[in-house]
């Protein structure tokens, strides 16, 4: 491999959390394959953005186009394309994201590239990539490889690759005219929606009790909400509870719910399921109640008990006012 | 409008537990149930719902073999007017991209205003099919959507992106649409209702009907291949609190205080 | 001074028997059409055969309809009820011949001459103050009191007045008898004790001040106004929630004979599958005989008020299904004008709503409780048939009957691992009995008691006691299916077929004396709605009938003097009539303090249901029904609840905790507490 490419993702002018992950597992396959490390930046005044990310990385090829201010797959694919065409030999490096799955597929047939997606892990043997991801209801890891490939889209799982600023920089900036012709486009950007705010902003909380599938039948949520109260907290929730209408959804914590930064997270009843945790940013005290001893989550979380809800919370809430004095 | 949707048949790996089978590349398949991979029962539900509202043809089209049947006679059950199968041998040991372009070569002999799939299946998790597909039928693709409003000639979608928040796009016809879940309430299939779509006959189609090579299908046109498959690590995990339920709280609790977590 | 007759009056000019002659006719002849465009829609709609055993429906006919034998379950209501019908029936002899009067002074029916006629006169005069009583009680009540089953929910206002209009006439028919004798009597002088004549009596104190020729005038006026009075009665009943006048006999003498089973999805018609439409979806797809019950309704409310689904908040009252259809009948098919079209608003989904639809548990108070036997689990079934072919099925029940469909249960687990349970069990070999095995009782387990946890403890207590019993019995293991009471219920009938057969080619498949289950749910649906009858036993008859034969004894003390009541599961108690043997099980445990609830017996309340029910929500209930039941229990001071179900010990368990009363009342199996004193 000649070169790992890392696309960066940003939106409304602000580099996405995902970029760096990307970065990260980048900088680890450049030196793994002792390939060149490059970004590549595409959007429409991204000169603020381009300098952030030459301070972490050796190159930064940037692609300024106004068609490219908002995130929209035909114009993306058919800029990257027109700005690897004739090159070989690269691992095109993404973070995952929604928009992401958007792009990279369709990106993969473009550059005529193998495409791993979801990828949890890297591995170089004998200058061969190999890419480990999930299959079967993300319960299996399945280790893949890439044949001949000489041209490489793979996608990454945020969270599971850490950034750490190398402040190496800063790296070269190379501006490159936009490959994007006059036809019009098919698929056309018109706006984003907002979910409703509601009341709290579970983004911005430090302490947070988030109730999952393990409460059961229970549709009466004071004893969660009295805990949190108790803990000066706020409560928030995994996707099963907003599908079944006891909380709005921005009360979702996941992937495709809300991003928390919390100090101390309390989990409830939530099994662990990744997309849930995806959610989670940081490294909070993670502490998880559940009925299941082999529930996924007692893996992330630091502290756990097996139990039942009912027989936990209220004695822990009494106590927590206890201390409280 | 003229809908084609591509299903798949997986099986049920959500509730079960997996192991490993003796190659060591797959998991053990012989208690599994399998059925419709759940995102693309909601693609067909919404195929169905479109024509219900707009009128014109749902035809749906699998990757498979004989038992993927039961799968497409269930779709026409729900609504669909025609299903057809793409098998043939040499499909076996397939990669996402060699099926995409199977189905691509079945697309292209047909006319069609909109191909509708699920954006993600169970069994590899791979989200690829609708952009591969499109990529391959030069045409526009929005995924994980969870709105379709189909308009003359253009079709506006509403995807889903994270924190509640979603975009809004139009998009020219023909495209590929590949839907979240909840997108709809799929209809209760009946027995009866399966009973009745019994006599419809469901072609199948073969590699040279498709117009494609031996060397382009199968693992030998595969560009990715799985090396091994295994559980996923234990992990350290928590430091779980033993005792009663009560007990174990009241520890729990003066862990947060001391840990910062009662504010 | 004689009294001239009716008969003998002309009225402006025209001889009165001609007058008769004419109210007579004209008033039989709107009745005849009336009552033939209600006959024209019975037979414009689906068949169903209802003159098998004639005896028996003979005698239904007698002691229900004639006898009024359900009437006194609502005590004062049903007595007025009594008397008012039995005034209904002797007065019938006094309108005849007071029709007769309006032809000849001196009629009178045959055999009523002379000293019967006078023996009649005098007793029907008491009757005529009875029912004049009655008919005021009943609207100082309706009025006053306002008793809440009377009450109509949702929309159908207006037919809260019919109650006083029929009211009103009877009383008016009282009261015009009373002029016509009383002021016969006044004028010529009391002849008789008053103790004879009391109404009579009363009619003349009233018009004690009018002179003779005033009387004469009332005594022709009562006399006519009776007769218009009772001619707009009878061609008010056929328009009027009171066609049940005419109806409830024959609607009791038509009664469905085989409770427990569901009707087929059409009679008459055996590859039901080839059908175009399936279950009751347009009005006419309904059958005559439930027609027949929508004409019926008396609009008590009876039905309605025992109806556990309405207890709790649902949608589902039943007799607002039957008010509703019998509006949508007499507008869509009117006595004058050309039958309604619905357009493209079926019936079923907009008349009635799919909320009530699928609020029903299918427990069968409605039909216990209504006095003329009206159906309603039979027309929910149908209408459950046709929402399901349009695709319609309650969201979290559509994961379990998929689930059924693919591996025989709700639960989602193997087949294979069907007898898992027999291998926790200790001390006893429960044998899994191949194709060909042969046995004395073959154990159904079901699906419940092979995979839920808790119910499999019923399992391993029941295969403990008929191990003790010394019966040689088996399972069937992986070659058992879901019974299908439940999926049959839902209107899945396609699902239902499959299970059925899979089942049966099973039972087939073996050598056994009976078969035996502790689900009241399989029990009920092999017994009632399979195609090929099997002996089937419940564990309460079995445990009965082994406790009587000393093939097992019981001692200990598990109850510890707790006080104990019996909870009647519905497919148990009032689907298959099994209310004695449980409590005869209960009377032998050493030390049983045993108290009934208030509802018990034919009026036990339904747990919320079994099968993929356990599944179901319901959006509009203010609280489980098994929340309703516990509380029934607490109120008696009941510190133990049995129960002879695993779905109702599943649900009342999970109604303690939720009533706050875990660890004061245990919920307990009849088959786990005999295990728990198996000597």
């Amino acid at each position: 491999m000649k070169t790992i490419y890392v696309l960066a993702e940003h939106r409304q002018q602000r580099l996405r959390d995902t970029t760096w992950d990307a970065l990260a597992a980048g900088r680890d396959l450049a030196q793994k394959t002792g390939a060149e490390l490059a970004c590549l930046l595409l959007g429409s005044g991204v000169d603020a953005m381009a300098d952030q990310l030459a301070k972490e990385c050796p190159k930064v090829i940037v692609v300024d186009d106004p068609r490219l201010a908002n995130f929209n797959s035909e114009p993306f694919v058919k800029a990257l394309s027109g700005l690897l065409a004739g090159r070989d030999s690269y691992v095109l490096v993404i973070g995952n994201s929604n928009s992401i799955i958007d792009l990279a597929p369709g990106l993969s047939v473009a550059l005529d590239a193998a495409l791993a997606t979801d990828c949890i892990g890297f591995e170089v043997d004998g200058g061969k990539l190999k890419a480990l991801r999930q299959i079967y209801s993300y319960k299996i890891n399945a280790l893949v490889s890439f044949k001949d490939a000489t041209r490489i889209v793979a996608t990454l799982r945020s969270g599971f690759f850490s950034f750490a600023p190398s402040g190496a920089g800063p790296g070269a900036i190379e501006k490159v005219a936009s490959p994007l012709g006059d036809e019009p486009l098919r698929k056309r950007f018109l706006s984003y929606v907002e979910a409703e705010k509601g009341d709290v902003d579970i983004a911005s909380a430090d302490i947070i009790v988030a109730i999952g599938r393990g409460i059961g039948d229970e549709e009466d949520l004071s004893m969660f909400e009295s805990l949190a109260d108790a803990m000066g907290g706020v409560v928030a929730c995994s996707r099963p509870i907003v599908d079944k209408g006891l909380l709005p959804k921005y009360r979702q914590v996941g992937t495709s719910g809300v991003e928390v930064k919390p100090k101390v997270y309390l989990a409830l009843g939530i099994s662990g399921a990744f997309q849930h945790l995806g959610g989670i940013k940081g490294n909070p005290l993670i502490v998880a109640v559940n009925k299941d001893p082999r529930a996924p989550i007692f893996r992330a979380a630091q502290y756990g008990i097996v139990g039942n809800l009912a027989d936990v919370v209220p004695a822990l809430e009494e106590k927590i006012k206890e201390l409280k004095g | 409008m003229d809908i084609i949707v591509c299903v798949k048949r997986v099986p049920d790996t959500s509730e079960t537990d997996l192991a490993i089978d003796k190659g060591g590349k797959d998991i053990q398949k012989g208690d599994l149930d399998y059925d419709i991979n759940d995102w693309d029962r909601f693609a067909v539900e919404e195929a169905v719902l479109i024509k219900e509202k707009a009128g014109g043809k749902v035809t749906m089209v699998t990757v498979g073999d004989e038992d993927a049947e039961e799968m497409l006679r269930e779709g026409l059950a729900r609504g669909a007017d025609e299903a057809f199968l793409l098998s043939d041998e040499s499909f076996e040991g397939s990669d996402g991209y060699v099926t995409a372009s199977i189905l691509a070569a079945f697309l292209k002999q047909r006319s069609y205003d909109l191909v509708l799939t699920g954006t993600l299946a169970d069994d590899d998790c791979g989200g690829q099919l609708g952009g591969m597909l499109a990529a391959m039928l030069g045409v526009p693709v929005a995924t994980l959507v969870h709105k379709v409003d189909v308009k003359d000639g253009t079709v506006a979608v509403t995807r889903e992106l994270e924190a509640g928040l979603s975009e809004t796009l139009d998009i020219d016809l023909p495209a590929v649409v590949s839907v979240a879940t909840g997108i709809n309430e799929p209809r209760f299939v009946s027995i009866r209702a399966v009973r009745k779509v019994a006599s419809i006959e469901i072609p199948t189609v073969d590699r040279e009907e498709l117009g494609l090579d031996e060397a382009a299908v199968g693992s030998a046109g595969a560009k990715v291949e799985i090396e091994t498959v295994f559980l996923p690590p234990e992990g350290e995990g928590a430091e779980i609190i033993a005792g009663s339920p009560v007990d174990a709280a009241v520890r729990l609790a003066e862990i947060l205080k001391e840990k910062g977590g009662i504010a | 001074m004689t009294l001239l007759e009716p008969a003998d009056v002309p009225l402006a000019g025209i001889p009165a028997p001609i007058v008769a002659a004419i109210i007579l006719l004209v008033a039989i002849a709107i009745f005849s059409y009336v009552m033939l465009r209600r006959i024209q829609l019975l037979r414009a709609v689906l068949p169903d055969p209802r003159l098998s055993e004639i005896g028996r429906r003979i005698w239904l006919a007698l002691v229900y309809g004639f006898g009024q034998a359900r009437q006194p379950r609502y005590l004062g209501a049903g007595i007025m009820h009594i008397l008012l019908f039995a005034g209904f029936v002797i007065l019938s002899l006094r309108s005849l011949t007071l029709i007769g009067r309006g032809f000849s002074s001196t009629f009178h029916l045959p055999l009523m001459g002379g000293g019967v006629g006078f023996v009649y006169d005098v007793f029907k005069d008491y009757v005529v103050l009875v029912v004049l009583v009655v008919c005021i009680v009943a609207i100082v009540r309706r009025a006053v009191f306002k008793p809440t089953r009377y009450q109509h929910t949702g929309n159908s206002e207006g037919h809260g007045a019919e109650a006083y209009v029929i009211l009103g006439m009877v009383s008016a028919l009282m009261i015009t008898d009373l002029i016509y004798d009383g002021s016969a009597m006044a004028v010529r002088g009391h002849t008789f004790s008053p103790a004879l004549f009391p109404a009579a009596t009363l009619g003349a104190a009233l018009m004690g001040n009018a002179n003779e020729s005033s009387l004469r005038v009332l005594h022709v006026a009562g006399y006519w106004a009776h007769i218009l009075v009772f001619f707009t009665l009878l061609n008010y009943l056929p328009i009027s929630k009171h066609f049940h006048v005419i109806t409830a006999i024959p609607n009791v003498f038509f009664a469905k004979l085989n409770k427990g089973s569901i009707k087929p999805v059409r009679w008459g018609v055996d590859d039901w599958m080839e059908l175009e439409e399936c279950g009751a979806g347009r009005f006419e797809q309904f059958t005559w005989k439930h027609v027949l019950d929508f004409y019926s309704c008396a609009d008590c409310g009876r039905c309605s008020d025992n109806c556990p689904a309405s207890t709790v908040g649902r949608a589902l009252s039943p007799r607002m299904i039957s008010i509703k259809a019998r509006d949508y009948a007499y507008e869509h098919y009117p006595v004058f004008g050309a039958n309604k079209d619905p357009g493209d608003k079926p019936f079923t989904g907009n008349i009635v709503t799919e909320q009530e639809i699928w609020a029903c548990t299918t427990c069968g108070a409605c039909e216990q409780e209504c006095p003329i036997f009206i159906e309603y689990i039979d027309k929910i079934v149908d209408m459950r048939r046709y929402l399901v072919e349009q695709g319609e099925m309650p969201a979290s029940l559509q994961k379990p009957l998929q689930q059924i469909k693919k591996k025989g249960n709700a639960y989602g687990a193997t087949k294979t691992k069907r007898a898992e349970w027999t291998k926790a069990l200790e001390g006893v070999q429960v044998k899994e009995l191949q194709q060909g095995d042969a046995t004395d009782t073959l154990f159904f387990v079901d699906s419940c008691g092979s995979f839920d946890p808790r119910i499999q403890e019923i399992s391993k207590s029941f295969a403990r006691i008929l191990n003790r019993s010394g019966v040689e019995f088996g399972i069937l293991g992986k070659d058992e299916t879901d019974s299908g009471n439940e999926i049959r219920r839902l209107g899945e009938e396609g699902l239902f077929e499959q299970v059925s057969s899979k089942n049966i080619e099973a039972f087939r498949a073996r050598a056994f004396r009976e078969i035996v289950a502790f689900d009241p749910h399989a029990f009920n649906v092999i017994r009632n709605d399979y195609p090929v009858k099997f002996p089937v036993t419940h564990a309460s008859q079995m445990l009965a009938r082994f406790l009587e034969q000393g093939k097992i004894t019981l001692k200990g003390d598990y109850l510890a003097g707790r006080l104990v009541t019996y909870h009647d599961p519905c497919y148990l108690g009032r689907h298959n009539g099994v209310y004695d043997e449980p409590r005869a099980v209960l009377g032998r445990i050493p030390g049983m303090r045993l108290r009934e609830m208030h509802r018990s017996f034919t009026r036990s309340f339904c747990c919320s249901g079994g099968g993929p029910l356990l599944w179901y929500e319901n959006e509009e209930e203010k609280e489980r029904m098994g929340e309703r039941r516990v509380k029934m229990a607490a109120e008696i001071g009941a510190q133990v609840i049995v129960t002879a179900c695993p779905f109702c010990l599943i649900n009342l368990e999970d109604a303690v905790k939720t009533t706050g009363n875990e660890g004061k009342i245990e919920v307990i199996d009849m088959v786990e507490l005999v295990d728990r004193y198996l000597a």
